[in-house]
């Protein structure tokens, strides 16, 4: 973050951005290498087409949101956030309408699009593996949560989200079409006979230190994060069977200052060339469904969207509706 | 400060009224300061904790009642009394060796206490994550050694919360203690040593009970400091040992449950400021204005 970024987002916070306001927009995301793409891809072209200015902020923070929105002091325009907040959260009168007139929906995959949210990119929970630090790397769910034939620390994403519960289901033998409603009680008795064996990863970053180090040599990552390991050398197998997808969705708190900027930057960002940009710089899935045909063949090749084969889609309408109780039981059970 | 509170005569009475009151205008901005930008967003924390999602103190028994919140709560209390006893263990040698040792020595330790203190807190920790980590320089050491045929479990547990959460804590307890042993005459350990008693005896009769004082504040602080932690435990600490700052941020943040939140954080408003209201009592300005 340079001097000026920070002084901006200073201003913000005081809500003294008074003239900048008409040619400013704040996006907030959730920093790290998916960040600087978002910047690279979707803000520094909007600011070139239109002139205004975006200041980036982060991280995401559900808490700040709901905070922001109900102080009437929203000073985030556009956020990055998890499919299933977006849907919770609009149902919850947090965020503002999308404007369909300047976002044009006809071309995003409607899996990822509702009245308050836009798919942002998409992503699957994949089965990582370090082929240097073991004999013989797991291939499906199943095996990953199999500690006689895979002996060995694993590592799963640690906050309540869409994935691991799928995971454990499917491992568990749950038939793909039948996940939902999910029967927690059957997960959470899948995760036990792992809990002593599994080291969680808060953040991308994390889980990508853990693998290389072989500190955990298998386990389940988001997809974007192994092909940026294995960019750097890491000798990374990475097995699609079963891949749960979920998505992040672009949002627009209410109360937001520059709404109409907001719009429009969302309108830039789903674009077929925006969505391209945003898949070749991260390694994870366009939401706009022209931007592949736009693709280096080898890089769309390498994306989510073309492991549809036994592809399971996390159902953000059920989580939506069961967040809170979810979460609170998953945070219990990682307590015990 | 023992000068300010000295009311041995009726004059340095009036004095000290005088400069408490110049004292006391001095501190209004950093007071001010402190309403508008800590004590008023807290208490609209709590305020939160009796309001939502209903008025009421459901939170609260909801925080006291589940076995869970209550498996935090006593972890957090053993987390901050291990950090507590081990940094007083490791402090006091320190302490005292900082105390006798030549000034151009001591000069030096004290450098490289005050340099860690001030590297980021999240480097340090980070950094002992890359030492304690199975695959890391301690494991790999002992193993090449041929010490340990499988890695110690050294991190995601209470081990690496203690041993990070320690070596945090160290300076602020090893600054306080030095301060008290120096204060101790040397002549009274000789005194003890030509009247026949051993070291040992030398120590634990002699310079323990006059270093109480010092160990028993400088714990006190150390142990009220632990308990809101939450970087350390954590990095370095499983799910499984997860403190009550970490129980906080995840109401907030994650399950955006500020109620709950609230009650929480309130609980350990509540027993920080009691403990501090104890250390204040036995050790505070005033009691050593009395000595």
């Amino acid at each position: 973050m340079n001097n000026f970024t920070i002084i901006a987002a200073l201003a913000a916070t005081l809500g003294v951005s008074t003239a900048a306001s008409a040619a400013e927009l704040v996006f907030t995301s959730w920093g790290g290498t998916t960040q600087d793409v978002q910047k690279a891809a979707w803000a520094d072209k909007f600011t070139e087409k239109t002139g205004t200015t975006v200041v980036q902020d982060g991280p995401t923070d559900y808490g700040k949101i709901k905070a922001m929105v109900e102080a009437a002091g929203v000073t985030w325009d556009v956020v990055d956030v998890e499919g299933d907040y977006a849907v919770q959260a609009g149902k919850a009168g947090l965020l503002e309408k999308l404007d369909f007139a300047v976002i044009d929906k006809t071309k995003l995959d409607p899996r990822f699009v509702t009245d308050y949210s836009v798919g942002s990119f998409y992503y699957s929970f994949v089965i990582g593996c370090n082929k240097d630090a073991v004999s013989a790397c797991p291939k499906t769910w199943a095996d990953l949560f199999d500690t006689a034939k895979f002996p060995g620390k694993r590592t799963f994403y640690k906050w309540s989200a869409p994935g691991v519960i799928e995971a454990a289901l499917l491992a568990d033998g749950v038939a793909a079409d039948k996940l939902y409603p999910l029967d927690l009680d059957r997960a959470f008795k899948k995760l036990d006979t792992i809990k002593a064996d599994i080291v969680w990863w808060s953040g991308g970053a994390q889980s990508q230190q853990l693998l290389a180090s072989a500190e955990a040599p298998f386990g389940s990552f988001w997809n974007g994060r192994l092909t940026a390991l294995a960019a750097t050398g890491v000798t990374v197998e990475t097995s699609w069977d079963q891949n749960i997808t979920a998505a992040d969705a672009l949002v627009v708190p209410k109360g937001a200052k520059n709404k109409d900027e907001a719009m429009k930057f969302i309108a830039l960002a789903t674009s077929a060339e925006a969505q391209a940009e945003m898949a070749k710089g991260t390694g994870y899935a366009p939401i706009n469904v022209g931007s592949p045909a736009l693709m280096d063949a080898e890089v769309a090749k390498s994306l989510p969207d073309q492991q549809t084969a036994s592809q399971v889609n996390a159902d953000m309408g059920y989580w939506a509706e069961n967040r809170d109780a979810i979460g609170e039981r998953w945070y219990a059970w990682q307590a015990q | 400060m023992a000068l300010l509170t000295d009311t041995s005569s009726s004059a340095g009475a009036v004095k000290s009224r005088v400069v408490r009151q110049y004292n006391f205008a001095q501190t209004l901005p950093a007071l001010l300061l402190i309403l508008v930008f800590f004590v008023l967003p807290v208490l609209a924390l709590l305020l939160r904790s009796v309001m939502e999602p209903e008025p009421g103190f459901g939170n609260y028994a909801e925080l006291l009642g589940t076995t869970t919140y209550l498996k935090i709560f006593l972890n957090t209390f053993i987390v901050s009394a291990l950090v507590t006893v081990v940094s007083l263990l490791i402090g006091f040698p320190v302490a005292w060796a900082l105390a006798i040792m030549p000034s151009r020595l001591s000069t030096v330790v004290f450098a490289i206490l005050i340099l860690s203190m001030w590297t980021n807190l999240l480097t340090r920790t980070y950094a002992w994550m890359v030492l304690l980590q199975r695959t890391g320089v301690i494991n790999k050491t002992l193993m090449g050694l041929g010490l340990i045929n499988e890695p110690l479990p050294l991190v995601n547990n209470l081990i690496g919360v203690t041993i990070g959460m320690t070596y945090i804590m160290l300076p602020f307890i090893i600054l306080p203690l030095y301060g008290v042993i120096r204060r101790i005459d040397p002549a009274i350990l000789q005194a003890a040593a030509l009247c026949g008693a051993t070291r040992f005896q030398a120590l634990t009769r002699i310079l323990i009970p006059l270093a109480a004082p010092g160990m028993v504040s400088g714990a006190l602080m150390v142990f009220v400091m632990s308990l809101g932690y939450f970087v350390t435990p954590a990095l370095l600490g499983g799910t499984a040992n997860m403190m009550l700052a970490e129980l906080i941020a995840q109401f907030v943040q994650s399950l955006v449950n500020w109620g709950m939140g609230g009650a929480a954080a309130l609980v350990l408003l509540v027993v920080t400021l009691t403990l501090y209201a104890i250390q204040l009592r036995l050790f505070g300005p005033a009691r050593i204005g009395e000595r």
